[in-house]
């Protein structure tokens, strides 16, 4: 019987708040904590084989797939099936990973035994933290106390992504649907339907949208139906980009580029005008989870369907491959 | 004056006596006597020197008369004639005297000269009385060094010591007064007592001598009555086979391999004994043991190894021999092709070196239904180790290709025990033997034709390799075969092999099941009445070189999960228009490892692990959600029935025209990465839930 490593998936990954460790989480429910500080600057005399392996690797105790993380200064928030939890940075870098800090369960529903926490996004002031779940519902919990705060209820089909910004949230699902909600009334105002856009739909994969994320005056999504960028407020898809792709999974927007992966050979960075800047060859089958940050230095980590998490600490290539095993 | 005149007188008388003798003998010999005497006196009478100055003063006066005639002669008177004639005369008268005088000188020169003879004579003889007693003395002084140094041979022998001596000797030989006083006494005694003893001694080692030799003779005719046992013996021997026939005996069969076993090398006996007390206890159902060979020849080469072994550079020198041998046949060939001789050569190097011992050991381990693994061991006497060669017997021929291959003695034994896989040999003096024979294919070239080295065998014959260094001396010096471990190897063996074999044979049913297409009903938790629309189209045996370059097994050879080792397999399930294409990988020692499967399906396009998630998914399902339920009934069949379920699900909810959904299914998609329910749980028709 083969490992089951070797068929590891990676949800979601997130950076910790002082920005030295990355960590992942997988579909069969283990943390992998890698100590970007050791990787990224090995020291010679310390260097072993085990060096690109994680520091640590936990599991959580219902064993389920880890859906979302997020990270707060001082929690990890992962986001599993049927509830989010809560854990001290301290005790994710440590050793032994014990009991979480908190954790909020998902209002249950009646017909669904399983309820993932597909994506959470937290705002701009990290009280309010928004989920999208597997019962086709955003919940907007306060983190201050964990209470419930609103619920937007919309989708008909279970939600693969959440982004927000400016009062606005955007979110993605299975039934084809893009909806824009407003954060102080928690009414949907808008929404898209790419699919219906011939220039965009992939019938043969799907009308589902995996990812959709928020610009200044745009929005990408993509999935089933190709990337694509649309206006924000007119909604016109302006530009369709051109990748060869099964199913976009991670979008989202840095410094006029537009970042995107999905079940391709590459990570694609574009213009809003479509034209390929940079693609980076991933290892996994489908990347689900892409992690960028420019404060302390560039890092990009992309991870998905595979053992292996592509580490790039220029946006231009691929520096080193760290193993989730 | 006077005398003189008559000395004259009797002289010319005696001058006359002398021619005439005849009676006047007598008186001049009287007169002779008188004369001398008379002459002899006066010789010694008249002193000498007045005889001298005599004769002076004569001779003066003849010269003087001489000189006087002379000048008378001149003066020619007559006076002068007559004065010539009286000095003539007186000079004649002087020359009388002189002639006396002469005479005289000599009778005196004569007497001196007997005098000094005398004298000499005397000196003479004296000195020669010196000489001789010079001689004794000096013949009496050799004689007495001699004498003092001679070595008695009583001196060389070694007596007893004193003390011993006083102690042991009989008094009438100590003589102990008589002893003490006189060495030479002392000597005596001791001599004597050694004397004595000796002869003692020598007495009784006659004795002994006359006593062992009748115990010899008593010996050589105890042998000789055995010899003539021996053929009685045998006579018994005979007339008991009838007996053993009738109560169903096996002991002249036992007896004769008993005699082979003692001629194997040690190494094979050993497994021999082992083998046989098992096969003695689990019955011969189970396993069988015997020893081929020709006996002969094993007697012969076991007489010519103990020749050889005080030979320490054995090898190297009959190499040589070889080589030179060689040469020459050469060189007397070559007007015929060089190309047969190198051939020759290259052959009789490759005989020499993999020559075999005459005997080997033939272990045939049963399986239940009857198929059998036989498998003979020889020794390699050169290299030493054991290789095996091997042939299956089964009950009834086997159909399908496949499953055929299953049965194949190799890949039953292949990695018997982990990385056990007879490729190469064992001992770590291998490649140099070779290397110092001058072939230059390794061993494993030689494979085919001896037969597998693998490293069970060695140890079932107590050659354990770990232990030995390589170095030149040990080369020669031949491992050790450790009972111990043979004891232990042999009873792991039986058991492993006999497993080994049910496992195989079960196997190879199950492949013949699959290339009819036939799918054995699964103990698995799919119940036999939930359709499966897809159906096996083939099974088919691949080698290593397909199976590495598909794209879909990539990844698993790159982490070296799988390997030529393994027996690779290719299935093809179809539903209507979707072929899947599933690589399977059975390890040796299925089913106690899961057989890995690696997917490829074929519908709108080509999908596989490496570009679709799905198939991915398929993959996890099938290779590693295997829960402990499962694993005890887990076959190929099983898995099969999974993967065609799988195939199902995934075909019925891509939302395809196609495929119409059959199965229960409530969710058809879940999470981010769009999972597919593949879990069956079996409540109410049946539900296929997500993990």
């Amino acid at each position: 019987m083969l490992n089951k490593m070797l068929y590891n998936t990676v949800l979601s990954q997130t950076l910790s708040p002082c920005g030295k460790y990355l960590v992942a989480g997988n579909t069969y429910g283990d943390l992998a904590v890698f100590d970007l500080d050791r990787i990224l600057n090995p020291v010679l005399e310390l260097l072993s084989v085990e060096y690109n392996k994680p520091k640590h690797i936990h599991s959580i105790d219902s064993k389920k797939q880890i859906c979302s993380l997020v990270s707060t200064e001082k929690f990890l928030i992962i986001g599993t099936v049927n509830e989010i939890c809560g854990w001290d940075w301290k005790a994710v870098v440590s050793v032994k990973l014990l009991k979480p800090v908190w954790s909020i369960k998902i209002p249950s529903q009646t017909f669904l035994d399983y309820n993932d926490v597909n994506c959470m996004w937290l705002s701009q002031d990290s009280e309010k933290l928004y989920a999208g779940c597997g019962d086709n519902n955003v919940y907007v919990f306060n983190l201050e106390d964990g209470s419930l705060i609103s619920t937007y209820k919309g989708h008909n089909n279970f939600i693969h992504s959440i982004h927000g910004k400016n009062q606005q949230i955007i979110s993605a699902g299975e039934d084809g649907l893009v909806m824009l909600w407003d954060t102080r009334s928690g009414k949907s105002h808008n929404k898209l339907e790419p699919h219906t856009n011939n220039k965009v739909s992939r019938p043969d994969i799907g009308k589902w949208i995996g990812s959709a994320a928020l610009g200044d005056d745009w929005i990408v999504c993509g999935g089933g139906p190709r990337l694509s960028l649309w206006h924000l407020r007119s909604l016109d898809a302006v530009t369709v980009f051109d990748i060869p792709d099964n199913g976009i999974h991670v979008s989202f927007f840095h410094d006029d580029c537009v970042f995107a992966g999905g079940t391709s050979k590459h990570f694609y960075q574009m213009s809003y005008s479509g034209e390929v800047r940079v693609e980076l060859p991933v290892s996994a089958t489908t990347i689900y989870s892409a992690v960028l940050r420019t404060e302390y230095s560039t890092l990009l980590s992309l991870a998905g369907s595979s053992p292996e998490i592509d580490l790039c600490t220029s946006l231009n290539y691929k520096d080193q491959v760290l193993h989730f095993r | 004056m006077g005398k003189e005149e008559v000395t004259a007188v009797k002289k010319r008388r005696k001058l006359n006596t002398s021619t005439s003798n005849d009676g006047t003998k007598s008186v001049p010999v009287d007169v002779y006597k008188r004369v001398v005497e008379f002459e002899e006196a006066e010789a010694h009478l008249r002193p000498a020197d007045k005889d001298a100055a005599f004769f002076n003063k004569t001779c003066q006066d003849i010269r003087q008369l001489f000189k006087e005639i002379a000048e008378l002669k001149t003066k020619e008177t007559l006076e002068a004639k007559e004065k010539i004639n009286a000095k003539r005369v007186e000079a004649s008268l002087l020359l009388v005297a002189l002639k006396k005088l002469n005479r005289l000188e000599k009778v005196r020169t004569r007497a001196g000269r007997d005098a000094l003879h005398k004298e000499k004579q005397r000196v003479d003889s004296t000195h020669l009385l010196l000489q001789n007693l010079l001689y004794e003395a000096d013949h009496l002084n050799k004689e007495v060094t001699k004498c003092l140094q001679f070595k008695s041979k009583d001196e060389e022998i070694d007596l007893v010591p004193l003390e011993e001596f006083y102690k042991n000797a009989p008094p009438d030989i100590i003589r102990s007064e008589a002893t003490k006083a006189d060495e030479h006494q002392l000597q005596l005694a001791r001599l004597e007592w050694e004397l004595r003893q000796r002869r003692e001694l020598s007495e009784a080692c006659n004795e002994l001598i006359s006593s062992k030799e009748r115990v010899a003779a008593a010996i050589a005719a105890a042998r000789s009555r055995l010899d003539a046992l021996a053929p009685h013996l045998k006579d018994v021997l005979k007339s008991t086979k009838p007996l053993q026939e009738c109560l169903a005996l096996r002991l002249d069969e036992k007896r004769d391999e008993a005699r082979a076993a003692s001629l194997l090398p040690a190494s094979l006996f050993l497994l021999f004994k082992n083998a046989n007390a098992y096969s003695d206890i689990l019955g011969s159902k189970v396993i069988s043991v015997g020893v081929c060979g020709d006996e002969d020849e094993a007697r012969r080469h076991d007489q010519n190894n103990v020749e050889n072994d005080i030979i320490s550079s054995n090898e190297s020198d009959s190499d040589q021999e070889n080589n030179d041998e060689d040469q020459q046949t050469k060189k007397k060939r070559h007007h015929r092709t060089k190309n047969v001789s190198k051939e020759d050569k290259a052959e009789a190097k490759i005989k020499r070196v993999f020559k075999k011992h005459p005997l080997n050991v033939q272990v045939s381990v049963k399986a239940e239904d009857g198929t059998a693994l036989n498998l003979i061991l020889s020794y390699l006497i050169n290299l030493k180790i054991i290789v095996v060669k091997f042939t299956v017997s089964l009950p009834k021929p086997v159909t399908g290709v496949s499953a055929a291959d299953v049965l194949n003695g190799h890949s039953i034994l292949n990695e018997l025990y982990p990385g056990d896989t007879g490729d190469d040999s064992p001992h770590p003096a291998t490649s140099y033997l070779l290397k110092n024979a001058g072939i230059s294919e390794s061993f494993s070239h030689f494979i085919p034709e001896i037969g597998r080295p693998y490293v069970w065998a060695q140890r079932m014959c107590g050659i354990d390799f770990m232990t030995s260094e390589l170095n030149e001396q040990s080369v020669r010096r031949a491992v050790e075969p450790c009972p111990n471990l043979s004891v232990a190897t042999v009873e792991n063996f039986i058991m492993t092999l006999k497993k080994r074999l049910k496992c195989r044979v079960k196997l190879m049913h199950e492949l013949q099941d699959l290339e009819s297409g036939k799918i054995s009903p699964p103990k698995g938790s799919l119940p036999p009445s939930m359709r499966l629309a897809g159906s096996l189209t083939q099974w088919q045996s691949v080698g290593w070189p397909e199976y590495s370059q598909a794209p879909s097994t990539a990844f698993l050879v790159t982490e070296g999960l799988v390997s030529a080792n393994d027996l690779l397999y290719r299935a093809i399930i179809t539903r209507q228009s979707a072929k899947l294409v599933a690589l399977v990988a059975l390890r040796s020692d299925y089913p106690k490892s899961v057989p890995i499967f690696s997917l490829t399906l074929h519908w709108n396009g080509t999908h596989h692990a490496g570009i679709n998630d799905d198939i991915r998914d398929i993959e996890r399902v099938i290779n590693t959600e295997i829960d402990l339920e499962e694993r005890k009934h887990c076959t190929l069949s099983t898995q099969i029935t999974k993967l065609l379920a799988c195939l199902d699900i995934l075909l019925e909810t891509s939302d395809s025209p196609e495929f119409p959904p059959d199965k229960v299914i409530l969710h058809p998609v879940r999470g981010r990465n769009r999972s597919k329910p593949y879990k069956f749980v079996n409540q109410g028709v049946g539900v296929f839930v997500h993990h």
